[in-house]
């Protein structure tokens, strides 16, 4: 597959889990803790073929997703640790 | 080496350093030099220069405390003053006088030490350091802004609302903050990349000198930890200028998100200050025993460990408040773990002093006297890292004393640098007598102002009454603070005059020195290197090539690791010859104004923007005031922006031989990236922020403050609108490495058109929901409605504000694309995608937090 063809067939997925995402919400058919994993994990699933491929980090050195990571686990560890805090 | 050598070479022994005539920078002797120099010496002089303004600025506020505190309750300032007295010294000396301090070092050392001529971004540099002044210039006007900032450099919610600090110099001061933030993350950015990228052959991680480690370190912890504060002070500005409620949240959630934002910034923030006064002291401890640290390589794996975990302890800082036990008691264990590193650290510098043979020289004595101070601000540390007694200790001169014997202590091996490297840095020696009396009186000053505080710990903390008691202990402490003010009188007359005539200083004025900035001349020529450095057989050469003609051996200054025999001063000859044949082809720039500019305008948009209140200036001539100050702030800085762009600037891009582990991605690449890890925990800190405070509503109790009206849809368009932009500025990419320069200009367009549509449906959303009129929301849903709302428009306000940001860029290349650019280096197009691909990936999680769940 081209370059091309690969970036057109992750926009259309990307444009297709978008959509997933309102109807897991609007359906209404799934209990809201279930529906909200799913969502979230759309979010990454997307989040990460927009990383992986648009922003080239599959053919980057090991190292750049590596920085990129341990900036997400620096969020991750703020958002989870303070929220725990006061369950 | 002779004089003439010197001169020649443009390392020029009279302290002005760096008068060569072959390049674009002024003369030293010209204000206009250190206006637009980019020279990372250069930057380095004015740091430290800065960073001791604001020593004394700091200082004399302390001071005025002291006197204040010399009978209890009675006034020498009025308690509002005294209030503002505390918190500006807190700030003014962590923010403007300890990393910069550090970082005046790190500037003018840390290139020559790894082998580069300058840092990897020269005008970026310039531009960290006038963001730096001019913020600190910005804390200054604070005060003249009815007062500066009465909350404590903690700046607790809600006492940093304008409810209780109402005062437009408390905004000030906020915004000064922020703007210093900028200031580190530039530098950050420059510092990583350079310290990556730039090293020179042979130069290894596990070579590199002890200080660049540690600065290595500092700005790995800078990056992630500033961001954090970065997201704490742009909502804290947003809640003080336009009316957002994230601190004024419901119960104590506002109170407790200020301190989890503020702390996960300000535990690292202990060893951002610490770590260079640590590198500090290897260094001296290195030199003056003639040993090799003990456990080097034990003792890095320490200060990784410690940056690392720097980031699991904040907590500990809020023991007091209403946390669950479960997490306290989990940040207790990992706080007491903490100290386990430190005590490796502690034990090679002591054994290495054993092993070795000492020199009590000035440094020597700072950086040992720095040992002896952290030691005892650690144990009693340990104190306050245990629950049960944090809630005895908090609150109390325990904290204070414990805090100042380590920041304090970081200062005193800070000092020890000062005179470590004046030699190399203004060629002329300090008067060692003078040096000793300083440290003799420093260190009996010091302890005579904080050990009291230890016995007087009863004393509460921010306050000036206290019981009569301990009067007599806090009259010791006021007479050891002037004593310490006064041993810096001592250290500046003897820097000063020795500027004059201090004997002439040679390469290496320090025996056992094993360093590559001691094998060069004192101070260095412009660019630094005779030639090539290498390390590629264990000690340092100049090989010819680089632009020198001449090769030369520097002798033998290794990396700080193994100790060799030959002296780097033998190498001074063949530098100098080198040097002078070298410089005459190096097409590197040195000088840009911009960054200078820059810096003005941003401190004239933030003086504007501290007039705002609730989203408005005041009426009259003030509010014009202001709002003329904003607008002028803003269009000059993108003009200075556009024209720093357009400038033909000539940096270094390396690699040089040791690149780990980035080696293949180019420097500007590398440093988009590093820029954008940090962007991800400003990002995290923001949804991290959404999230805290929903949970403490109540995560599924959310939607009662959200109006019928903000349904899905526009985010859903919007969501479309992004990833098709996503995908158009991958097909610029692809159009630009074809050599299409229509397929270029059209899709970058089209990404400008759909970023405009963006920001349109954004703009139609907001106007829709500010002007609903339901049962529930009578006045339409506007920012300070509640805290869904506000949560809703500051947090997609500024991924707005990314998108912005992205379409300037955009225009920039589209012009230059039109006129044919990019087409044979397609480097920026890459690089801007990076960017944009980012901005659309914050989005994918903006959605569902803020349109589905």
């Amino acid at each position: 597959m081209t370059r091309v063809k690969l970036y057109t067939a992750i926009y259309v997925v990307l444009f297709a889990f978008a959509t997933a995402q309102v109807l897991v919400e609007q359906s209404g058919g799934l209990p809201y803790w279930t529906a909200f994993w799913a969502i979230i994990a759309l979010s990454f699933v997307k989040a990460l073929m927009v990383a992986w491929y648009y922003q080239h980090l599959k053919w980057e050195p090991r190292s750049v997703t590596f920085t990129m990571f341990v900036g997400l686990l620096a969020a991750l560890a703020l958002t989870t640790a303070a929220a725990y805090s006061i369950l | 080496m002779t004089d003439e050598n010197t001169k020649a070479d443009g390392g020029v022994a009279d302290a002005t350093h760096g008068a060569d005539h072959h390049h674009d920078l002024p003369d030293p002797g010209h204000v206009k030099r250190w206006l637009v120099t980019t020279n990372h010496k250069d930057i380095g002089v004015l740091y430290t220069i800065t960073a001791l303004f604001f020593l004394v600025f700091g200082g004399v506020l302390a001071l005025l405390m002291r006197l204040q505190l010399w009978t209890p309750g009675v006034s020498l300032l009025e308690p509002l003053q005294y209030n503002q007295a505390v918190s500006a010294h807190g700030l003014l000396m962590i923010f403007w006088f300890l990393s910069p301090f550090a970082f005046g070092f790190a500037n003018y050392v840390v290139p020559l030490q790894i082998g580069a001529k300058d840092l990897a971004f020269p005008r970026l540099n310039a531009l960290s350091y006038w963001l730096y002044l001019f913020s600190g210039i910005l804390m200054g006007v604070s005060f003249f802004q009815g007062g500066t900032f009465s909350g404590g450099w903690t700046m607790y919610a809600p006492l940093n609302l304008p409810v209780y600090t109402p005062n437009i110099g408390a905004s000030t001061a906020v915004l000064a903050l922020t703007m210093f933030t900028a200031s580190v993350t530039v530098g950050s950015v420059n510092f990583l990349t350079t310290m990556h990228r730039m090293r020179a052959e042979g130069l290894t991680l596990r070579r590199m000198p002890l200080f660049t480690w540690t600065i290595l370190l500092t700005t790995w912890m800078m990056l992630f930890a500033f961001a954090a504060l970065l997201a704490a002070l742009m909502i804290l500005s947003a809640d003080r200028l336009l009316g957002t409620t994230y601190f004024s949240a419901t119960g104590h959630a506002g109170s407790l998100l200020w301190a989890h934002l503020f702390w996960f910034f300000g535990h690292p923030e202990v060893y951002i200050v610490f770590f260079p006064a640590l590198g500090v002291m290897a260094e001296c401890f290195q030199t003056f025993t003639g040993r090799r640290l003990v456990g080097r390589k034990w003792f890095i794996a320490a200060m990784v460990l410690v940056a690392l975990q720097s980031f699991l302890v904040w907590m500990h800082h809020m023991f007091l408040t209403s946390i669950n036990l479960q997490i306290k008691t989990l940040f207790m264990a990992t706080t007491i773990g903490i100290s386990l590193p430190f005590d490796l650290m502690v034990f090679a510098l002591i054994y290495t002093t054993v092993k070795g043979k000492v020199r009590f020289t000035t440094p020597f004595l700072f950086s040992f006297g720095a040992l002896m101070l952290f030691i005892l601000g650690g144990i009693t540390g340990v104190f306050l890292g245990a629950v049960v007694l944090d809630y005895e200790f908090r609150g109390t001169y325990w904290v204070v004393a414990h805090f100042h014997y380590v920041m304090v202590g970081g200062v005193t091996a800070l000092v020890g640098g000062l005179y470590y490297w004046y030699p190399k840095m203004t060629g002329k020696m300090y008067d060692e007598f003078l040096g000793k009396v300083h440290f003799a009186l420093y260190f009996v000053g010091f302890n005579l102002l904080y050990f009291p505080m230890f016995v007087a710990w009863e004393t509460p903390r921010r306050d000036f009454v206290y019981p009569e008691v301990f009067v007599g202990w806090h009259q010791v402490a006021t007479v050891g603070g002037f004593v310490l003010g006064a041993s810096f009188l001592v250290m500046f007359y003897n820097l000063f005059v020795s500027l004059w005539r201090g004997e002439e200083a040679d390469d290496n004025p320090w025996q056992y020195s094993t360093t590559t900035e001691w094998a060069i001349p004192s101070p260095p020529p412009l660019e630094n290197f005779p030639g090539k450095p290498t390390f590629r057989d264990g000690s340092l050469k100049f090989l010819p090539g680089a632009g020198s003609r001449t090769g030369g051996t520097g002798g033998s200054v290794a990396d700080g690791g193994e100790f060799t025999v030959e002296e780097a001063t033998d190498g001074g000859a063949s530098v100098s010859q080198a040097a002078d044949t070298h410089a005459a082809d190096e097409p590197e720039s040195h000088a840009s104004i911009w960054p200078f500019a820059i810096g003005v305008a941003s401190f004239v948009l933030l003086f504007g923007l501290s007039g705002l209140q609730n989203a408005s200036f005041p009426s009259g001539i003030e509010g014009g005031f202001y709002a003329a100050l904003t607008v002028g702030g803003l269009v000059g800085g993108l003009a200075a922006l556009v024209a720093m762009a357009t400038e033909e600037f000539h940096a270094l891009t390396g690699p040089f031989g040791e690149s780990w582990p980035f080696e293949g991605v180019e420097n500007t690449k590398l440093g988009v990236w590093i820029f954008l890890a940090s962007d991800v925990v400003l990002f995290g800190a923001f949804v991290g922020s959404y999230a805290f405070i929903r949970v403490a509503e109540g995560w599924t109790n959310w939607h009662h403050l959200i109006p019928e009206a903000h349904v899905p849809l526009p985010g859903l368009i919007n969501t479309y609108i992004l990833l098709t932009s996503s995908f158009t500025v991958v097909l610029a990419l692809v159009a630009a490495e074809k050599g299409s320069r229509w397929g270029l200009v059209g899709s970058l367009a089209t990404t400008f058109v759909l970023g405009m549509a963006f920001l349109v449906n954004k703009a139609l959303e907001w106007l829709h929901l500010f002007h609903v009129h339901t049962e529930a929301f009578p006045q339409g849903w506007n920012i300070g409605t509640n805290i869904a709302s506000s949560t809703f428009y500051l947090t997609t306000g500024l991924h707005g504000l990314h998108v912005i940001a992205g379409l300037i860029v955009t225009l920039y290349l589209l012009v230059r694309a039109w006129n044919g650019a990019y087409l044979d280096d397609d480097r920026p197009v890459e690089y801007f995608g990076l960017y944009w691909h980012f901005v659309d990936i914050v989005w994918l999680f903006l959605f569902p937090l803020f349109y589905i769940l």
